[in-house]
C-alpha cells in the first residue's frame, strides 16, 4: 500500500492546472460599478476643513500673536535643546509609522507576531 | 515586481481598484476551480458557475478579510458555502451512499492509468471526507485551516483526512497493476 506523502504528491499531480479561458474576463463583467468616490473629493474636503480651521484658529488666537511669540521664545533656546525637541518629534512621528505600516501589513503583522 | 495577494487587496480596498481584483482572480481561479470541481464530481459547467458566483461574493465582501488568514483560504471559505448553499437548493447535500456508489462502479473495470484511476477513486468518497482530502492533501491547506474553511472541529478534518486517505489507499491497491 502507498504511503501518505506519495498519495498527496500523486494527488497534487493529478490536479492540473485549469486554464483561465475567459473566466477571469466573465468575473470581471459582473462585478458591481465600481464606486467612484474619487480620491481628490476625500483630499479636497481634507484640505478645506484643514484651512477653515486653521483660519479659526488664527483668528481666536489674536492674528497669530502666540505662534509669533512662541518663535521668538523658541529663538532663545539653547540649540542643542532644540535638537533634542526635534530628534524626540522625529522619534514620535516614526513610531507611529511603524506602528501603522504594520497594521496596515499582514505579512509584517503575521512575522512579527503581533495583533492589534 | 509583482504585487503580494495583501498588495493587490490593500489596492482594491482603498481605490476600488477593480483590476486589481481582477489579477487576484487570475491568480487563483485555477484551485478554487478545481476544488469546487472536485466537490460538484467534476460537473464543470456547474463548478464554474459557482466559481464565479465564490469571486464576486469576495469582491463584495473583501472589507470583511482581515488578514488572519490566507486570501487563498478565505476564498476556498466562500467557495465551499457556495457549494453548500447551491446543494441545499438542489436538496443534494445528503450523505453520499458510498455503497450505491461502489456497487454502480466497479474499479477494476477503470482505465488502469494511475491519475485517472485516483481521480475517480477521489470522486468516490463520501463529500466529507473528499472536500477534507481535496484541501489538505491536494492543495496543502493545513488541517487547522482547513478546519476553518468547513467550519467543523479540527478533530473532525482529521478524522476525515485519514479515513479519505485509507480509502484512496485501499481503492488504488485494488486497482493496482497486477
Amino acid at each position: 500500500m502507498i504511503d501518505d506523502d506519495t498519495l498527496d504528491r500523486q494527488l497534487r499531480e493529478a490536479a492540473p492546472y485549469i486554464d483561465d479561458e475567459g473566466f477571469t474576463a466573465r468575473v470581471m463583467a459582473k462585478l458591481p460599478v465600481a464606486r467612484r468616490e474619487p480620491r481628490w473629493l476625500r483630499a479636497m474636503v481634507l484640505l478645506g476643513v484643514t484651512v477653515l480651521g486653521s483660519g479659526v484658529a488664527y483668528l481666536l488666537s489674536g492674528g497669530g500673536r502666540f505662534v509669533r511669540e512662541g518663535m521668538v521664545q523658541l529663538s532663545n533656546f539653547p540649540i542643542w535643546l532644540l535638537l533634542v525637541f526635534a530628534f524626540g518629534c522625529g522619534l514620535v512621528i516614526g513610531a507611529f509609522a511603524v506602528i501603522f505600516a504594520i497594521r496596515k501589513t499582514p505579512e509584517v503583522r503575521d512575522l512579527v507576531g503581533l495583533r492589534f | 515586481m509583482e504585487l503580494t495577494d495583501a498588495g493587490l487587496i490593500a489596492r482594491v480596498l482603498a481605490d476600488d481598484d477593480q483590476h486589481a481584483f481582477g489579477e487576484l482572480v487570475r491568480r487563483h481561479q485555477s484551485s478554487v476551480r478545481g476544488l469546487l470541481r472536485q466537490l460538484t464530481r467534476t460537473d464543470i459547467a456547474l463548478a464554474d458557475d459557482l466559481a464565479q458566483e465564490t469571486f464576486l461574493r469576495a469582491y463584495k465582501n473583501i472589507r470583511s478579510f482581515r488578514g488572519d488568514a490566507r486570501f487563498s483560504t478565505w476564498l476556498y471559505r466562500i467557495a465551499y458555502n457556495c457549494f453548500r448553499e447551491d446543494a441545499r437548493r438542489r436538496k443534494e447535500l445528503v450523505g453520499v451512499d458510498e455503497e450505491r456508489l461502489q456497487a454502480e462502479h466497479d474499479p477494476r473495470t477503470v482505465d488502469p492509468g494511475l491519475i485517472h484511476d485516483l481521480m475517480h477513486a477521489l470522486s468516490l468518497l463520501p463529500l466529507h471526507e473528499r472536500t477534507a482530502v481535496v484541501l489538505c492533501c491536494q492543495n496543502g491547506l493545513s488541517h487547522d485551516e482547513a478546519a476553518r474553511v468547513l467550519d467543523i472541529p479540527l478533530g473532525t478534518v482529521k478524522t476525515n483526512v485519514l479515513r479519505g486517505r485509507e480509502k484512496l489507499k485501499r481503492t488504488l491497491a485494488a486497482w493496482g497493476p497486477n
